[in-house]
């Protein structure tokens, strides 16, 4: 839909220092915050489903960081422990639509004719279907849950890679190294692997990390709306809205998990410009020297 | 200049209107209502009593009266009637009340009574199925039903909302949420859509002076937007409020809460075709290991009261006519200790034959407190050992029907028109009995129950049948709904009531 | 040009049959119907020949096919069902939300046009320089927080703790239309931000600038006649897609301030497995984007006439 045409000469050049500086600050920090997603477990202060009823709704205190829930439970320990709920399905999600759209867009990129008509007719039906829709209709077969709520959002997030990819490997199919490669006798499977997609993997990258951070806000939407993790399992997004209604009485149930989500995906859209920034210079050089 | 006088304009406006309300304060009391329990979702949109379940609404905002009511305690009570009396088993003589009038200006009488019920069962759903009724004899004030086969439950029936008496000369106005009826009560409805009700007074209440002069009853979808427009003071009482949300105004002395225990009930049923369910052993243990009172006093915010059995306590034969088991987590171990079940592999989970004690807890989301109780009750009964996993779904139908739990949990209200029956046979011996359980003087009670006349009889009835359920811990009952009418500490004569039918009554005062 | 346009909306019948169909196949396989529901949310329970009876008035009870070739022809016919919980026709329930969520669109487009225009380009101008950086770092925080939290954060604070502001919707139109605007312009400002201050950026360094410059035309001369003109296209483009996005009814959004718009209807239908109403949703969603579609290609087409109609649409 929108008409973005990026660098097809991507021979990675390195960026700047200051970028580079940044790029590394950033992945320090998003490599930090998969550490604690993949440590929850062992690092949380409290049992994050332990309940106590008697310190139900405690107020952020030296006791409890960020206070209790309305079980007594300790909210930053539940936090810790969502994070890595949060993340990890996040990451899966991406890798999913990532891996699928760019298979499928490269595929009809490459063929074009009836099996890209085909497959891009598809790929506007589920871009126009909406995932909230979808997203009821998985929980309603396969059971409620994040794995569903991701295989919702999947499905409808896919076309998106598939559009991109399609239009990167429509540029270099004609590009005169794929010709040569073609002439010396290379194999369709080989060209895509080693031809087409190292070249088109920049743009495709830059675009799936930047997209971590839509998808972190699009499942916590859905467990918002009670789609997606079942209790007592947390989420960041179950969890804004477990203290939805306590927002008056309990604030911190709610503001804590939230700005949890908020970090997270700051530094993850940080990251994925910076990305940008870094592996196309001429984006850079656009953006102003 | 321009902006002068726009500004000169403006203000004129303010004060006019400023001054046409506080004029109009003088003379006019008025009350704005927010309720979550009138929408169309909810099946209650529109005054029309004789379509699906509006006539809750015609009860509840006092446009509509019925033969019978219910007291506090459940007990039917004369209204529009004052007497009836059984003839034989198939008949019942009713004796209307005198110098009653419709809001279209007809005097209710026998006739008016007999065509409004005939059109009752002749166009409602559930009607002619609960009342059997055959055919009416109408004579001056003295109404005889003839029912098909014994019915000694009909008064409680006519005391269902679905019963309110309505003109039908006048008929109904408009449609589905739109429809409008000329009633008996206290209020006539001006104006009538899906999301908003307008009321004004009868000024020729039988009932004798009406106080309020006009009632707006507006429906909100969403518990907190309800408290919050109770704060900002643009309702001045509500009903059906988040049960988390009475903190704000409980000790604020500018509010008023008026609540009372309902008859809907929050219990569970064991899976008799589960093998680990059959152990009686493993059931008692389930109820002893859930903390009903922290779990109604923390979670619920004490907008529940613990239960122990199907009724309570404003029922003769509620909560204190049984006994049951009481929170007693070390009792609950050992009762699994007695049937082999203990953790020996320290995973804090007690198994036996290398099996961990797992349970399928199933509930539904549409009752919030539903599962949270689920939530709670996985970490109660991780303590004495046995592993609850939830599976909290919109479409438990399918899996209760198809017995696919060992624990179902679901909430309904045990006895709608008061009496004890329907309870027993739609969920013990009926259709809802999803748990298969069996007992056959249980089966044999409840049919002693249904046609038993006497009202001192079926108590009895009922409370034998709750005990002996209670004692084959075929079933669990935890918690009943306190549903509670909040107002600002002005309002006057707005009272919640346990069977939830009667909010807006001639009572009703803002001082 | 006409027929351009034709072909086009020729190309809407196949995405509109096939997201349709795939929506009821998917509302169906969802379990659980809309007549247990009504009755249960009601609050008793109705004996089972009640509920087999009102199923079979609604149809419930066909094969699917039938249940689908049915709908798919009263649509054709302009008809396009009866809600299973209000019995009001899906059509004109449909139309009585569409005004509602219309209103929130275009005040939250306008907010939106009114911060992201003039801070993009002032971003741009001022490029890398500390009040470019903070435009920029402000921007991202706008982008990086879920629309429900930031709804809970505005109302948060003016709502429970100023108190200026009703928490939802009320008799006062225009109060309740600020919360809900801010949530959503907050985000949308937050993007266009970016995407216009990196549009004017490639502008400002084409030759035509440098000319212009060098013959001493007044550098706001430039950056409202040049300038914004050639960067009109990204302005457009985007704003089609979040017209687009807007029109579709932001769910969560109007859920949260009890907006009463298409997104809340559908949130409420699809829990209430009201399938006539979600279905009308989803034939909605189909028409918005495919019309966005076209808009965006028409308006290229206008501003950018190098653009080859029916081209690439990637």
């Amino acid at each position: 839909m929108t008409k973005k045409k990026r660098g097809s000469s991507s021979v990675y050049r390195t960026g700047t220092d200051s970028v580079k500086i940044r790029l590394i600050v950033l992945t320090v920090l998003a490599a930090l915050l998969l550490l604690t997603a993949l440590c929850a477990k062992y690092i949380c202060p409290y049992d994050p489903y332990e309940q106590n009823l008697l310190l139900a709704k405690q107020p952020p205190g030296p006791e409890h960081l960020l206070g209790t829930d309305r079980y007594g439970r300790d909210m930053f320990s539940r936090i810790l422990i969502a994070g890595t709920t949060s993340i990890f399905s996040t990451l899966i999600l991406v890798s999913i639509t990532t891996v699928t759209g760019t298979f499928v867009g490269i595929i009809c990129g490459w063929r074009g004719g009836f099996v890209d008509a085909f497959l891009m007719r598809i790929s506007d039906l589920f871009l126009a279907f909406p995932s909230l829709v979808f997203a009821l209709a998985v929980a309603g077969v396969l059971g409620g849950g994040v794995q569903n709520a991701v295989l919702a959002l999947a499905v409808v997030s896919w076309p998106k890679f598939a559009r991109l990819a399609r239009g990167l490997t429509l540029t270099q199919k004609e590009a005169p190294y794929i010709m040569a490669a073609r002439l010396s006798g290379s194999s369709t499977p080989a060209l895509l692997l080693r031809h087409i997609l190292p070249n088109i993997a920049g743009p495709v990258l830059v675009t799936a990390v930047l997209d971590i951070g839509t998808m972190m806000m699009e499942l916590a939407g859905l467990s918002f709306l009670g789609l997606g993790v079942q209790p007592p399992a947390a989420e960041w997004g179950s969890m804004i809205n477990e203290g939805r209604s306590l927002l008056q009485i309990a604030p911190w149930m709610s503001l804590a998990p939230g700005a949890a989500i908020f970090v997270t995906v700051l530094i993850f859209n940080l990251l994925g410009d910076t990305l940008r920034d870094y592996l196309d210079p001429e984006h850079k050089k656009k953006r102003g020297k | 200049m321009k902006k002068k006088f726009i500004a000169a304009v403006l203000a004129g406006a303010v004060m006019i209107s400023g001054l046409s309300v506080s004029v109009m304060a003088d003379k006019e009391k008025t009350f704005v209502y927010g309720t979550t329990g009138y929408s169309e979702e909810m099946g209650d949109a529109g005054l029309n009593p004789h379509d699906n379940y509006s006539g809750w609404s015609a009860l509840r905002y006092g446009v509509g009266e019925t033969l019978f009511k219910y007291n506090d305690n459940m007990e039917v009570e004369p209204w529009l009637a004052t007497d009836y009396e059984f003839v034989d088993d198939t008949t019942v003589k009713i004796t209307l009340r005198d110098g009653v009038k419709f809001s279209s200006g007809r005097t209710m009488d026998a006739q008016a009574v007999k065509e409004c019920l005939e059109n009752l069962v002749k166009v409602h759903d559930r009607a002619p199925s609960d009342m059997k009724i055959d055919y009416i004899d109408a004579d001056g004030l003295t109404l005889t039903i003839y029912t098909t086969e014994p019915c000694p439950a009909i008064i409680n029936y006519l005391g269902d909302p679905y019963g309110a008496i309505i003109d039908m000369e006048y008929g109904v106005q408009g449609e589905g949420g739109n429809a409008n009826v000329a009633g008996t009560g206290p209020y006539i409805a001006e104006k009538v859509t899906p999301t908003q009700i307008d009321l004004v007074k009868n000024e020729n209440y039988w009932g004798g002076d009406v106080k309020v002069d006009k009632v707006t009853v507006k429906s909100f979808s969403d518990g907190s937007a309800l408290t919050a427009a109770l704060q900002t003071g643009d309702i001045q009482g509500t009903y059906g409020l988040q049960y988390d949300n009475y903190a704000l105004f409980d000790g604020n002395p500018e509010y008023t809460i008026n609540s009372c225990a309902t008859s809907r009930c929050f219990f569970g049923q064991f899976n008799f075709e589960s093998e680990i369910m059959q152990d009686q052993n493993i059931r008692k243990a389930i109820e002893m290991g859930i903390d009903k009172e922290g779990f109604c006093s923390v979670i619920m915010e004490g907008r529940g009261l613990p239960a122990k059995a199907a009724f309570p306590d404003s029922f003769s034969y509620g909560n204190e006519a049984v006994e049951t088991v009481s929170y007693d987590p070390e009792g609950a171990k050992k009762l699994l200790e007695e049937s082999g079940w203990k953790d020996t592999d320290g995973d804090g989970y007690a198994d036996k034959d290398g099996q961990k004690l797992t349970i399928d807890w199933l509930t539904y989301p549409t009752r919030l407190e539903q599962p949270k109780l689920a939530e709670y009750a996985q970490a109660t009964l991780k303590e004495i050992g046995i592993d609850v996993v939830v599976n909290n779904t919109s479409d438990h139908m399918t899996y209760a029907a198809d017995g696919n739990f060992d624990v179902y949990v679901s909430s309904t209200t045990t006895a709608p028109t008061g009496d004890p029956e329907y309870f027993f046979t739609s969920t013990v011996v009926g259709p809802k009995n999803y748990g298969k359980y069996e007992n056959k003087e249980v089966t044999a009670l409840t049919e002693k129950l249904h046609q038993a006349f006497e009202p001192e009889e079926r108590a009895k009835l009922a409370t034998e049948l709750q005990q002996k359920i209670l004692d084959d811990d075929g079933f669990f009952f935890v918690s009943h709904l306190n549903m509670g009418i909040v107002t600002k500490s002005n309002v006057k004569g707005m009272a919640a009531h346990p069977c939830d039918y009667y909010e807006i009554t001639a009572d009703l005062d803002v001082e | 040009m006409l027929k351009y346009i034709g072909k086009r909306l020729l190309q809407l019948i196949p995405v509109l049959i096939g997201i349709t169909f795939l929506s009821f196949a998917m509302m169906r396989l969802a379990g659980g119907d809309a007549v247990t529901y009504m009755y249960e949310n009601a609050g008793s329970v109705v004996s089972q020949e009640v509920i087999d009876q009102t199923k079979k008035e609604y149809g419930l009870d066909q094969p699917f096919l039938v249940q689908y070739g049915r709908w798919f022809a009263g649509m054709v016919t302009g008809d396009m069902g009866t809600s299973y919980v209000s019995g009001q026709k899906v059509y004109d329930t449909f139309m009585e939300k569409l005004p509602a969520t219309i209103l929130l669109t275009v005040s939250s487009m306008i907010v939106t046009m009114l911060t992201a225009i003039p801070l993009g380009i002032f971003s741009a101008i001022r490029h890398n320089r500390w009040s470019d950086y903070l435009i920029r770092f402000l921007s991202f925080i706008g982008n990086s927080a879920p629309n429900f939290f930031a709804a809970l954060i505005l109302m948060y604070v003016f709502s429970v703790k100023l108190g200026w502001l009703p928490v939802i919707t009320s008799e006062n139109i225009a109060a309740s239309l600020v919360l809900p605007t801010l949530t959503l312009a907050i985000a949308m400002a937050a993007k266009y931000i970016r995407q216009i201050r990196a549009a004017v950026l490639e502008e400002l360094n084409k030759d035509y600038v440098t000319g212009a410059r060098a013959r001493g035309v007044r550098g706001s001369v430039i950056i409202w006649k040049n300038v914004l003109r050639a960067s009109m296209l990204t302005i457009v483009t985007l704003m089609a897609l979040s017209v687009g996005s807007l029109l579709g009814g932001t769910t969560i959004v109007e859920s949260i301030f009890m907006w009463d718009g298409v997104g809340k209807m559908a949130v409420d239908a699809i829990t209430m497995r009201d399938y006539p109403v979600v279905q009308v949703y989803v034939a909605w969603m189909a028409v918005i984007y495919v019309a966005v579609n076209l808009i965006t290609d028409i308006v290229y087409h206008y501003l950018d006439p190098r653009v080859r109609l029916g081209g690439e649409q990637g």
